[in-house]
């Protein structure tokens, strides 16, 4: 079995532990482990040591890095912002200037940093090392007929030139999608796809603002493809998709909402995961979407 | 009333931002690629990408210290993969971000996590989480800094030697 | 010893800004065999050519330095000043203390003084040691070859021919014409640009001195100025020309389809085609890796016969040739025919292309909707695809709203950092054509800035302002893709500092000019030049704009660099003058700067032989021994056989040996 040296974050922990626990549930049966990164951190965040110093940033993420380069593995991040602070922090330490700082920090905290894990987001992990033919044969409940609108997320479609793995083309991304109609499911494009939600910086700076890009967005979906559920790779967006469209339905931005699950929730539960487990915690009412995604009839007969 | 442009001010500006970390502000034309693409000037915060460039440019520096743009940007980087001449803008727009919060133009949110990240390990902490995990069958704590002793201390030591423990946030 | 005049030239504040003029004339003065040390503010000037002229005439010097700019621009000026004043112009030797010492050393006046002490000396020890050489002549062959059919090829060897040279003019398509042949119309003044092109291309063909050869490639290049050896491939056609009208009676019948090229895609020609019915010469050709081989007519077999009537079963486009120009029974070799040719001069004008949308991954190329400009100047062309009606490639459907996307793939560090020079006009071009032919067309263009520095290019643009046509600060950042087919386009107004989408039926993309892989391939052959940005390099940027660094070729029009109709026509037409010089002087001039061989010292080892890089030498036996004898027209006195030589039996003269340590003993001093 593959392992990865799954890197939680903090919101994925802390705020939505039902993402971590499908993420668990996921994997082994698809042949990749993942293996705990004992005393990791914040990435850190984009509003903290990366909004203050390069340096320490750098320090931080690639202490983050060394742990799993102790443990031999490559990492894998649920969350985007992550995935963009610990490519980033990995493409920042070619800087030399950049690097003596960091190094000299990291040598006061004890650690070494080498480079030699590579910087994956989940989604990478399915689309590549598994594959959506695997992932169609391990789904227990085929999603055929429901129209899902996915939502990538902006830090793992750029800056390209810090990723390990990149889209074909980031600014018509296709990999969750891939990964969505793996299940059975239709993931049509929509024109907002990449169009960012509006969580991060912007929603913490003002939240009416945040909401008219994520009110934009959501119209978009609906419009065009008028889904059943949203489908996120990113758990930042996740949240704001959850927690923000009773809000704008209330001040009639919009007059509709659509249920959100992160993709490995989404993933988890057409494998027949317990929804107690793999999707609990949310902010919007997404019961009879759950009993539709695990309807038995939508169960694959046993040959 | 006009800005009055002096060298010593476009001079000390752009070292300032070059320093910390806004290296391509030099190359740019001013085309408005970037700002086509930003969400955050989509959503109505207007002095990013092109047009902090340009202020940054003319020595604008202190005039903006307390602009509240460069706290929107969603660091999404869309700037940088359209940018035709390899400015980077989201590296200026940190860059000036930097400059803000070096001069503790910074908002309390800001201060909050900062101060979580030195106590926790982690920006985004919560108090509630233990039951959270516990629910859906997680062990409470998550193997992170804050069940890690060792862990949280080297992340203490990195924090406390850096240039931001001079701030003094913690 | 002769005696030696110094000038050292201020050239204005290039020199003296940095180094000290009056200093280095001084140490002039103390050097051996100097009899004379001047200045002047600029020595290529009148009276600082006199000065020299009359020292000369005054018996004062018999050999000059002149300390200045660099012998790559003015070292003919001054030997032509010693030739006027009766002295051998091989007597002149130049210091080179501009480009090489106050250009790169501005930052140090005293360290460029020094050095230029230093090369001075070293320009003086080797003055002491020169010969008077006589310049040498080759005769030349009269013909011309121009490389290219596009407007500026066209032009080239039309003025080549009306002075009276004999022409080839090869193109790689069937047609000449090139790139102007697929415009709709031209700026400033919106004529149609088939209705001035076609008569050109007819006189193209007509011309009793030039010999046209399209849907042929240059595949060698030998020889040099005034006598060159061109192997050219003409390609198989699988139709007899001879005999072909140009009907276009195959092309009705052929069945097979391919992409057509003409129209940049979007349509189809058959595999038997015309490229387009204006085309010169009008002739089918057969396109081998579209051709289905119908009724199993595989070139160069027998016929089936049909079982019931006796007759040979013939493939349709034979049977559409009244004029029996395809016979597919005839053995043809695929790889065609090899010509060769004697010419004197070259014009190489072999134009560009425009880059492909797939390139620009944020602008939406898997949309049918998002094309070049080209495409569009075939779409509104009446010879187009749709006869001239703007109609989007998705579906035929009418278009109400059209974008126009400036600098894709131009300025841009990613891709080209020039200008394409021409986009800004073509964009505005298109913009007002469509605007006068559908007035409710609602059309937005997108500038960084509209460079219009042309003659009545800004009128122009303003003009297109006048009509209601929508024009913005600002690049285009992205592009969406909404149902329907449809795009929203990501832009921002800098002058109102605010992002804006708009949505549209059409995007045109301005995709920057380049030059195709291919031009690498042809440079090699002809050994060219190319400047970092894969254009043709020219002599020199200002003062030898159609010249190249290989003698007796010129280079005109866009595989030059990015240029308009009018600018390619001026720069064709100057290639051609310049080409013709060497053919209307009959004998070319070869400078005396070469290697010689003494046959007295000669082994015939062969050594230099393979070394040589214009293949120069050859080893010739007389008098029942080898030697090697080099041709003058060739070699370009690199030297490399001279330094080879075991038995030290080949001079480089301006550079024999007692030249060349007289300036490492003034060097190392």
């Amino acid at each position: 079995m593959v392992k990865y040296g799954l890197f939680l974050g903090c919101n994925i922990p802390f705020k939505a532990p039902d993402i971590e626990q499908s993420m668990r549930k996921v994997f082994p049966p698809l042949g990749v482990e993942p293996v705990d990164m004992v005393g990791a951190s914040c990435c850190p965040a984009w509003g903290t040591a990366p909004s203050f110093d390069k340096g320490t940033w750098c320090a931080l993420s690639c202490r983050n890095m060394a742990i799993a380069e102790e443990l031999g593995v490559n990492i894998m991040t649920g969350c985007n912002s992550c995935f963009g602070i610990l490519s980033e922090a990995k493409h920042f330490m070619h800087d030399p200037e950049v690097a003596e700082e960091a190094h000299e920090l990291l040598a006061k905290a004890g650690r070494t940093y080498t480079g030699s894990a590579d910087v994956y987001h989940i989604t990478h992990v399915l689309h590549r090392d598994i594959g959506t033919e695997k992932i169609a044969a391990a789904v227990k409940f085929r999603q055929d007929g429901l129209t899902v609108a996915v939502q990538a997320g902006c830090h793992v479609l750029w800056p390209t030139d810090a990723m390990a793995i990149k889209e074909e083309n980031p600014f018509f991304p296709h990999m969750l999608k891939d990964l969505v109609e793996a299940t059975g499911a239709s993931a049509p494009h929509y024109s907002r796809i990449e169009a960012c939600c509006g969580m991060g910086g912007m929603r913490t700076t003002s939240v009416d603002k945040s909401m008219k890009i994520l009110a934009a967005k959501l119209r978009s979906m609906k419009e065009e493809i008028n889904p059943d559920l949203i489908v996120t790779g990113c758990s930042s967006c996740y949240m704001q998709f959850d927690q923000s469209q009773e809000q704008l339905r209330a001040s009639g931005e919009i007059d509709f909402t659509i249920p959100v699950l992160y993709y490995t929730q989404f993933l988890a539960l057409a494998m027949g995961f317990d929804p107690a487990q793999v999707a609990a915690i949310s902010a919007m009412d997404r019961s009879a979407l759950i009993a539709e995604i695990q309807n038995p009839a939508r169960a694959v007969q046993e040959v | 009333m006009s800005i009055t442009l002096t060298k010593e001010k476009i001079t000390a500006t752009v070292k300032i931002i070059t320093e910390y970390g806004g290296t391509g502000i030099f190359k740019c034309v001013q085309c408005g690629a970037c700002s086509a693409v930003c969400p955050s000037i989509k959503a109505g915060f207007p002095v990013l990408c092109r047009l902090l460039i340009k202020k940054l440019l003319i020595g604008q520096l202190e005039e903006i210290i307390e602009e509240p743009s460069s706290w929107a940007c969603q660091a999404c980087c869309r700037c940088s993969e359209v940018c035709p001449q390899g400015v980077k803008p989201q590296e200026v727009v940190f860059a000036f971000r930097r400059f803000q919060a070096n001069e503790l133009a910074i908002s309390t949110a800001s201060t909050t996590s900062l101060i979580d990240l030195h106590a926790t390990g982690h920006a985004a902490h919560t108090t509630t989480y233990r039951e959270l995990r516990a629910g859906v069958g997680l062990p409470e704590q998550p193997p992170t800094t804050v069940s890690d002793a060792k862990g949280l201390q080297e992340v203490q030591t990195i924090l406390e030697n850096c240039l931001m423990g001079e701030l003094g946030f913690y | 010893m002769g005696k030696i005049g110094v000038y050292v030239c201020h050239c204005g504040t290039n020199i003296a800004g940095v180094i000290n003029i009056e200093a280095l004339r001084q140490y002039a003065e103390t050097l051996d065999d100097v009899t004379v040390a001047r200045k002047d503010l600029f020595m290529c000037s009148d009276s600082g050519q006199e000065q020299i002229r009359r020292d000369i005439r005054e018996g004062l010097v018999d050999r000059v330095v002149v300390a200045a700019c660099t012998p790559r621009t003015h070292e003919a000026i001054f030997r032509s000043v010693c030739e006027s004043a009766g002295l051998n112009k091989y007597l002149f030797e130049m210091a080179n203390i501009r480009d090489q010492d106050s250009w790169v050393h501005s930052h140090d006046p005293e360290g460029a003084t020094e050095k230029a002490k230093l090369v001075l000396a070293s320009a003086v020890g080797k003055a002491r040691w020169l010969q008077p050489l006589d310049d040498k002549f080759v005769e030349v062959t009269d013909a011309a070859l121009v490389i290219g059919g596009g407007v500026s090829g066209c032009f080239a060897a039309l003025e080549l021919a009306n002075m009276g040279h004999k022409t080839y003019l090869v193109e790689k398509d069937p047609s000449i014409g090139g790139v102007m042949a697929m415009l709709d119309k031209t700026f400033p003044t919106n004529d149609c640009s088939a209705c001035i092109l076609t008569p050109v291309m007819v006189d193209v063909a007509a011309h009793p001195n030039i010999e046209l050869l399209t849907y042929s490639e240059v595949e060698h290049l030998e020889g040099f100025i005034g006598n060159f050896t061109v192997t050219v491939r003409r390609k198989q056609a699988y139709v007899d020309w001879q005999a072909c009208t140009g009907c276009g009676d195959c092309a009705a019948a052929c069945p097979a389809k391919a992409d057509d090229e003409f129209n940049l895609g979007l349509n189809q020609r058959r595999a038997a085609y015309i490229q387009f019915p204006q085309a010169v010469p009008k002739k089918a050709v057969i396109d081998m890796n579209a051709c289905i081989n119908c009724a199993g007519r595989k070139i160069g077999t027998a016929p089936k016969i049909n079982a019931k009537t006796g007759e040979p079963v013939l493939a349709p486009c034979e049977k559409a040739c009244k004029a029996g120009a395809i016979n597919r029974s005839l053995p043809r070799d695929a790889g065609g025919e090899l010509l060769r040719l004697n010419v004197g001069s070259v014009v190489v004008a072999a134009g560009f292309r425009v880059m492909d949308k797939h390139n620009f991954p944020a602008y939406a190329p898997q949309s049918p909707n998002v094309i070049s400009a080209l495409q569009l100047e075939r779409l509104i062309s009446a010879t187009g695809p749709t006869g001239g009606a703007l109609l989007r490639p998705s579906d035929g459907g009418k278009c109400k709203t059209i974008t126009f996307v400036s600098c894709v793939g131009s300025r841009d560090e990613r891709h080209h950092t020039y200008c394409s020079g021409i986009c800004c006009m073509y964009m505005i071009k298109q913009a007002r054509l469509l605007k006068e032919k559908y007035p409710d067309l609602n059309i937005y263009m997108h500038f960084i800035d509209v460079r219009a520095g042309g003659k009545e290019y800004d009128e122009y643009y303003t003009g297109a302002r006048r009509l209601g046509i929508n024009i913005m600060r600002g690049k285009v950042g992205g592009l969406q893709t909404i149902p329907g087919d449809r795009l929203r386009v990501l832009a921002y107004d800098i002058d109102q500092l605010e992002s804006v989408e708009i949505e549209t039926d059409l995007v045109v993309l301005a995709t920057a000019i380049e030059q195709p892989e291919s031009s690498q391939k042809l440079a090699r052959t002809l050994g060219l030049q190319l400047c970092g940005s894969g254009f043709f390099r020219e002599l020199h940027p200002k003062l030898g704009p159609v010249e190249t660094a290989s003698r007796g070729i010129y280079i005109a029009g866009c595989c030059q660099g990015p240029k308009d109709i009018p600018y390619s026509v001026s720069q064709a037409k100057a290639a051609a003058a310049a080409a013709a010089v060497p053919l209307a002087q009959g004998r070319v001039r070869i400078d005396a700067t070469l290697s010689e061989v003494d046959k007295e010292l000669c082994s015939g080892c062969g050594i230099c032989e393979p070394l040589c890089p214009y293949h120069a030498i050859t080893r010739v036996e007389r008098g029942g021994r080898k030697y090697a004898e080099i041709n003058i027209a060739q070699c370009k006195g690199c030297g490399v056989c001279t330094a080879a030589c075991p038995s030290d039996a080949i001079a480089l003269h301006g550079c024999r040996d007692e030249q060349i340590l007289a300036q490492i003993a003034a060097l190392t001093a």
